[in-house]
């Protein structure tokens, strides 16, 4: 009855060249699409571009026309429907609960299915059941018509797991859920998926479920991935206006915590620096020169502070060197996010700030253009 | 006057007839029923015979025995089975058929089998659909069992007819009662059954 492994982690999916015609249309058409061993990706799109039935070809629940799916190198065709679907977890938008099985049968019944010992299931389904939140005791022996419905989609993730498979198909499991409760779910999700760091599908139609949750997404549209990649290259570099209409540039305000400074900061360019031993009155020339209103104070590489021209025009003496007048700078990793950035140079009414690369300068994040970019 | 040894002994061949039938019947059912979940050809086979027998009066089923099978216990097994099957078929494929999608498409995603989901996901589904056409079969053979006296049944049906023929209500009402008793048994008998393999959320 034991199903063996078809394998034990995902290293890479490759779907290359998938067509489905459907009827006389693509339900999807030349796709190519890699999926990485250990990363969250989400399949977005509009009604009919295809993305469920992209990820139904991954466990052959629809044969593709042409094309292959390749799963570490196994082509999905050569490995028996029943067997390679033993080696994914599952979780559908409708949940799928058996109502005839109390939801111990429910979790159990593929382990059943595998031959597992009684004893062994029973371990395996508290286990799980503990792992999304669900007292045992009280849920094992109950049946699915009497759970909410935030529960019976716990339920429906601790089954995906009963035989902790190596890969998640997930198709919209949230969709059904009412937002408040689906916002809940998707950030208890998020703490189990990075606990059990596999690889994930996720197909949604969701942009806030899918920006929070996925380390790339696929974006399809009438059967063809027209833009795949992390949210953030997405939310600044969109392929085209359907990119941009679905990452819609208003929801950017509410995905401020997933972005990062890198994202919304200008390329440093050398014209700010200016040298520690130079004379403000002479600094205020080359300013002029270089149209800058503020400029980075540098000793050699190791950075001072800010002047702003505002400040300098004040100089009397010429032995006034910019190190002596140069104010602190706040200065951020290109990985802070930009919310906590934002919220710290707001707190000091600063409205510049250096992004510091260890030592070297490589980028200047303004306050009021991250708020234009974010508008 | 009848003796009550006769009456029991009639009532007793009466439930053996019903039983073998009903069992019989089921075994044949199930596999059409499953069969026409598979292809629309032998789902139109399966229901257009079953109803065409249903369609043709009790009697004449009975009768029609008679010169292909002769008289006796088999030609009565095989005239009730006639009529019992359209019930038991067409509410269990109708319970086999009638299974969410949602829950037959999930079971292929994590990998069950064909069979699987035809044993632990359709049949536990179409349980109450099935039970209810196996008590209206049920009824039915009750009271065709009666008829099947004609031709050499033995059973409840001769200690009515003798009733019948003698103008004897004392006769007729010893055939009679215990025939009615026995519906309700073969009520309550499938209701108990059904209650002991259908899972609990029915129940409740």
């Amino acid at each position: 009855m034991q199903t063996e492994r078809l394998f034990e982690r995902i290293d890479s999916i490759h779907l290359e060249g998938i067509t489905k015609k459907y009827g006389h249309g693509f339900a999807v058409k030349d796709l190519d699409l890699e999926i990485q061993g250990g990363e969250l990706l989400i399949l977005i799109g509009p009604s009919g571009s295809g993305k469920t039935t992209a990820l139904r070809m991954i466990n052959r629940m629809i044969e593709q026309d042409a094309g292959t799916v390749t799963i570490n190198g196994i082509n999905t065709k050569d490995a028996d429907p029943v067997r390679l679907r033993r080696n994914m977890g599952y979780v559908i938008q409708n949940i799928g609960l058996f109502p005839h099985m109390t939801i111990g049968e429910n979790i159990g019944l593929v382990p059943k299915l595998e031959g597992w010992d009684k004893e062994r299931i029973k371990e395996r389904v508290r286990t799980l059941l503990e792992f999304v939140s669900l007292p045992p005791d009280m849920f094992m022996d109950r049946y699915p018509r009497q759970l909410s419905g935030g529960q019976q989609q716990r339920v429906g993730l601790a089954r995906a797991m009963a035989m902790d498979p190596p890969l998640f198909l997930m198709d919209e499991p949230f969709g059904a859920l009412d937002p408040i409760l689906r916002k809940q779910l998707q950030k208890e999700f998020l703490k189990i998926k990075n606990e059990i760091n596999r690889t994930i599908v996720f197909v949604t139609h969701d942009i806030e479920e899918a920006l929070v949750l996925g380390d790339r997404i696929a974006i399809m549209n009438q059967g063809e991935l027209v833009q795949v990649g992390p949210p953030e290259e997405l939310i600044f570099n969109p392929a085209n206006e359907l990119v941009a209409d679905i990452v819609d540039t208003q929801r950017k305000f509410k995905h401020m915590d997933t972005l990062k400074v890198k994202d919304l900061m200008s390329p440093f360019d050398e014209k700010y620096v200016l040298e520690g031993r130079t004379e403000t009155c002479d600094a205020v020339d080359v300013m002029t020169e270089r149209d800058l209103e503020t400029a980075f104070v540098f000793e050699g590489e190791r950075l001072i502070g800010q002047v702003t021209m505002v400040e300098l025009m004040k100089c009397r003496t010429r032995s006034q060197k910019l190190s002596d007048v140069a104010r602190p700078v706040k200065i951020f990793q290109p990985t802070d996010s930009v919310a906590f950035a934002l919220s710290e140079m707001k707190s000091t009414g600063e409205y510049l700030a250096i992004v510091m690369n260890s030592n070297d300068p490589i980028g200047i994040l303004i306050s009021d253009e991250v708020l234009l970019k974010l508008i | 006057m009848v003796i009550l040894e006769t009456v029991l002994e009639a009532t007793w061949e009466h439930i053996v007839l019903v039983y073998t039938t009903l069992l019989v019947s089921i075994a044949v059912s199930l596999p059409l029923a499953f069969a026409a979940l598979y292809s629309k050809k032998i789902e139109f086979a399966v229901m257009k015979f079953a109803n065409l027998v249903q369609a043709v009066p009790s009697f004449a089923v009975v009768a029609i025995m008679v010169p292909f099978l002769g008289i006796g216990f088999t030609p009565a097994v095989v005239a009730i089975m006639l009529r019992a099957l359209l019930p038991i078929i067409k509410n269990t494929y109708i319970g086999l058929s009638n299974v969410d999608p949602a829950l037959i498409d999930y079971a292929e995603g994590v990998g069950l089998s064909q069979w699987q989901i035809h044993r632990h996901i359709r049949l536990p589904n179409a349980y109450p659909a099935m039970f209810a056409g196996i008590k209206f079969a049920g009824i039915l053979a009750n009271s065709i069992a009666v008829l099947t006296a004609f031709i050499g049944s033995g059973g409840l049906g001769e200690i009515i007819f003798q009733g019948l023929i003698g103008y004897n209500t004392r006769t007729l009402l010893a055939g009679a009662i215990p025939a009615i008793m026995l519906a309700v048994l073969i009520d309550v008998s499938f209701t108990m059954l059904e209650r002991k393999v259908t899972p609990g959320y029915v129940k409740e």
